[in-house]
C-alpha cells in the first residue's frame, strides 16, 4: 500500500500528476487494502474457522432482531451497534473453540458443558452471542437466557407459586423470555414437528392437550402470565424428552449462570425473606437442562462476577462462583477462559474504529490505548466514545 | 500607647550610646580588680610520670622451632608480646590499620590461638587411647538416621562465675521423621492434628521442644513422655472420629465427594474402568486442593476434554 506512490513519485515528474495520483489512491486503494485485513468475508459462523480469529463479522440486521431484539447483547454494545449502523462481532479464540468442539460433537453422547469464565468485561457475553448466531444458523433449538442477573438481582415482580408449595415465580420475567424464546426459535418451531408428549392441565377450562404444537405451550405462557412459570417449566421438560428421543437439537446458553447457585437473590417472598434461587420455581427446569443426563445438545454457560453481590464479586474463577453445589452441578464441565484482546486484536478492533470514523487516526494512540485500557475490550470501548 | 513605647526607646538609646562611649576611651583610668585571693608565689610544677624500664616484647627472643603450646597453652585474651604474628586490626582514616600494641579491638574479639591445628593433634593423640572405634554400620549418615532416628539436642555451658549453673542447660529439642513412626493412614493424620506446628512439611521432621522442668534430664524423659503419649493417642479410634463428613475434611478426597458419583454415572461404570477417569481424578483433586488458578482449571478442562472425547483446544 505504501510503496505504490512511492513508486509514483519516482517517476512522475510533473507535480500535478502526481498529486492527482496520489488523490487517485487515498481514496480508491487505501479502504479495501484496510477492510481485508479486519473485516471477515465470511459473515456465516458455520463456515468461520480458527484462521478468522480477530477479524469482525457482520450479523445480518434479520438476525440480531431474531435473535437479540430481547437481550443477548450488552447494552453498551447494542447502542454502538446502533451508531454504527450495523452489528459487527469479533471472531474470538473461545466462540470458535466451543463451536469447533460443537462441530466435532457425537451427539449420542452425554451432554458437554461449557462454562466461559474471564474478568469483567473481557467479551464473555459477545463471545456467547457469536455462539448462539452459530446455533441458529446450524438448526439448534435455542434455550438463551440473555442474563440470569436480571431475573435473580432485578425481578420485576414475584409471587408465590400456586403450584408447588414454598417456590416462587417470577411471571413477568419468565413471560417476556417466552417472547425472547418464541423469536428465537420461531421457524425452527414453523418447520419441525415438535409436539407435546403430555397433557398439561392449567385450569379447569384451559388444558394443553398432549400431541399439540410445541408454540402452543409457549403461546399460553405469553397469554397467560399467572402460568407463565409452569408453562416454561413444561416447556423445558418437554424439550428435554423431544432431544433425548433425537427430534431436535437443542443449545443451551445461559448467560449469568452462577446466579443460580449465589444464595442471596433480590426476590422476595411476602413475608419479606430473601428467597433462595433454588425456590424459585423456574430454577429447576433450567438445572434440568445443564444436567449431562441427556443427549443431542450442548450447554454454553457463562459464569460472570456481575450476576452476584458487589460485596463477594472478589474471583473470577468459576469454582468460586459456582461454589461447591454449582461446581458438583456442573462437574465434569469444560472451562472456558476468555481474554482481553491480543495484539491482533486490539489493532484489528482499533482498525475497525477507525474505519467507522469512531476515533480520531493520530499517531501513538493504539500504543497509549493498549496501555490504558490493558487491552479490556469494554474499557477501550469506554475509552474511544470520547475520542 | 503606641507613642509611650516610642519615648521609651528612644531614652534606651540614648542610654546605650553613652554606655558605648564610656567604654570605647582607653585613656580614661580602668576599673580596679577586687583581688581577694592573693596569689604571688608560681604555680607549682608538673610532676613528671615515671617511666619504669619495661623488657622488649618476648616475641622478639622466640625461636622460629619453639613449640607453641607450650607458650600459649590456655584460652587466654590476646596479648602483642607474646604473639609474634604483625597482625593489625580496627580503622584509621587515611591511615594504616592499628598495629597490634595498644589495640584494644584485638583484646575484645575471642581467640583460637590456644587451638592450633598441631596442638588439636596432639591433644586427640592423647585422647585417642580412650576411644573405641566407630561402627562399621554407622559409615553413612543414611543409616546412622536409620538406626538412631530419634535426634535430641541439649548445649552445655561453661563459664566461670560464682555459680557453674546455667539455666538455658535445662531445654532438650528432640526430633524425629514422622515417616520413622510406625503410623497408618488414620493415625498419621491424628498425629499430625495433636502435634500441630510442631510438625514440618517439607522436612518430615517432629519437633519437640521442652523447657518446663528445671534440668535436662527431666525435661528429657517429658519429651519422651510426650512422644508416647501422642503416639499412642494417635492409634486410638474414638468412637466420634466415624461421625467425620466431607465438610470435615482437610483435603479433597475424589473417591468421596460428588464428582466421583456423577461421573460413575455418566459412564455407567466403575471409575477405575473409564479411560482417563484417573487423569481426571487427579485433575479434579488438584484444583481443590491448590486452589483455582489458571494452571490448575486448564489442567482440568484438558482432561474432561479428552474424557469427553471433545476436539483439543485451539
Amino acid at each position: 500500500m505504501f510503496k505504490k506512490p512511492r513508486y509514483i513519485f519516482r517517476y512522475n515528474k510533473n507535480p500535478k500528476s502526481l498529486i492527482t495520483s496520489f488523490q487517485c489512491l487515498t481514496t480508491a486503494a487505501l479502504p479495501t487494502e484496510r477492510i481485508d485485513s479486519f473485516r471477515c468475508v465470511i459473515n456465516n459462523p458455520l463456515e468461520q474457522n480458527e484462521g478468522h480469529i480477530g477479524q469482525f463479522y457482520r450479523v445480518p440486521e434479520d438476525v440480531v432482531s431474531k435473535l437479540f431484539s430481547q437481550g443477548g447483547l450488552p447494552k453498551s454494545f447494542r447502542i454502538q451497534t446502533k451508531t454504527f449502523a450495523e452489528t459487527c462481532l469479533m471472531i474470538r479464540k473461545p466462540s470458535i473453540d466451543i463451536i469447533n468442539c460443537i462441530k466435532n460433537l457425537d451427539f449420542s453422547k452425554p451432554v458437554p458443558r461449557f462454562v466461559l469464565y474471564g474478568q469483567k468485561g473481557v467479551g464473555k457475553s459477545l463471545s456467547l452471542a457469536h455462539i448462539v448466531h452459530y446455533g441458529y444458523e446450524a438448526g439448534f433449538l435455542l434455550v438463551h437466557i440473555p442474563w440470569l442477573g436480571e431475573w435473580m438481582r432485578r425481578p420485576k415482580d414475584s409471587s408465590p407459586s400456586e403450584t408447588k408449595e414454598g417456590y416462587t415465580n417470577i411471571n413477568l420475567d419468565i413471560a417476556s423470555w417466552l417472547v425472547h424464546f418464541k423469536n428465537q426459535n420461531s421457524l425452527l418451531l414453523e418447520k419441525a414437528n415438535l409436539k407435546t408428549t403430555q397433557t398439561y392441565k392449567w385450569t379447569k377450562r384451559e388444558e394443553t392437550v398432549a400431541n399439540s404444537n410445541l408454540m402452543d405451550l409457549v403461546d399460553h405462557g405469553i397469554n397467560r402470565i399467572k402460568f407463565a412459570s409452569d408453562c416454561v417449566l413444561a416447556l423445558l421438560n418437554e424439550i428435554k424428552q423431544l432431544s433425548k428421543s433425537g427430534k431436535c437439537k437443542t443449545l443451551v446458553a445461559i448467560d449469568g449462570f452462577n446466579a443460580f447457585f449465589y444464595p442471596e437473590t433480590r426476590i422476595r417472598t411476602e413475608k419479606k425473606e430473601i428467597v433462595h434461587p433454588h425456590n424459585v420455581s423456574v430454577t429447576e427446569g433450567f438445572l434440568s437442562l445443564t444436567r449431562f443426563d441427556w443427549k443431542n445438545a450442548v450447554a454454553v454457560l457463562i459464569v460472570d462476577e456481575l450476576a452476584i453481590a458487589e460485596k463477594d464479586q472478589t474471583s473470577y474463577f468459576p469454582r468460586y462462583l459456582l461454589g461447591k453445589d454449582g461446581f458438583e452441578h456442573l462437574d465434569p464441565f469444560i472451562p472456558v477462559l476468555v481474554n482481553g484482546y491480543s495484539n491482533k486484536e486490539f489493532l484489528s478492533c482499533m482498525n475497525y474504529y477507525r474505519e467507522r470514523r469512531w476515533v480520531q487516526p493520530l499517531p501513538g494512540l493504539d500504543d497509549e490505548l493498549s496501555v490504558i485500557s490493558s487491552s479490556n475490550p469494554y474499557k477501550l470501548m469506554q475509552l474511544c466514545a470520547p475520542l | 500607647m503606641a507613642l509611650n513605647l516610642m519615648k521609651n526607646s528612644i531614652k534606651m538609646n540614648t542610654f546605650s550610646k553613652l554606655q558605648v562611649r564610656s567604654s570605647s576611651g582607653s585613656s580614661e583610668p580602668q576599673f580596679r580588680v577586687l583581688n581577694l585571693k592573693v596569689t604571688k608565689s608560681k604555680p607549682a610544677p608538673r610532676r613528671q610520670p615515671k617511666k619504669f624500664d619495661t623488657a622488649p616484647p618476648r616475641a622478639h627472643q622466640m625461636p622460629t622451632d619453639q613449640n607453641w603450646g607450650n607458650v600459649w597453652p590456655g584460652p587466654r585474651s590476646f596479648h602483642p608480646a607474646t604473639v609474634p604474628l604483625p597482625v593489625r586490626q580496627g580503622y584509621g582514616e587515611k591511615q594504616a590499620p592499628p598495629s597490634k600494641y595498644a589495640n584494644a579491638e584485638l583484646m575484645k574479639i575471642p581467640n583460637f590461638l590456644h587451638l592450633t591445628p598441631p596442638v588439636i593433634k596432639r591433644q586427640c593423640d592423647a585422647l585417642r587411647k580412650f576411644c573405641t572405634p566407630w561402627p562399621k554400620e554407622l559409615s553413612t549418615d543414611e543409616n546412622c538416621e536409620k538406626h538412631f532416628p530419634l535426634e535430641t539436642t541439649t548445649s552445655s555451658y561453661c563459664y566461670s562465675s560464682p555459680s557453674i549453673r546455667n539455666s538455658l542447660a535445662r531445654i532438650v529439642t528432640l526430633r524425629i521423621k514422622l515417616s520413622h513412626l510406625p503410623l497408618d493412614q488414620h493415625a498419621k493424620d491424628k498425629f499430625r492434628r495433636l502435634v500441630g506446628d510442631r510438625y514440618d512439611e517439607n522436612t518430615d521432621y517432629v519437633t519437640i521442644v521442652a523447657d518446663r522442668c528445671p534440668t535436662s534430664k527431666q525435661n528429657f524423659d517429658y519429651c519422651m513422655y510426650l512422644l508416647t503419649a501422642v503416639f499412642h493417642e494417635s492409634w486410638n479410634v474414638e468412637p466420634w472420629e466415624s461421625k467425620k463428613t466431607l465438610e470435615d475434611m482437610e483435603y479433597y478426597d475424589w473417591t468421596k465427594n460428588q464428582s466421583c458419583k456423577s461421573l460413575e454415572s455418566m459412564f455407567e461404570v466403575p471409575f477405575d474402568k473409564i479411560e482417563h477417569g484417573k487423569e481426571f481424578s487427579e485433575a479434579v483433586s488438584n484444583l481443590m486442593n491448590n486452589g483455582e488458578n489458571l494452571q490448575t482449571l486448564k489442567t482440568y478442562g484438558d482432561t474432561v476434554r479428552k474424557l469427553l472425547g471433545l476436539s483439543k483446544e485451539i
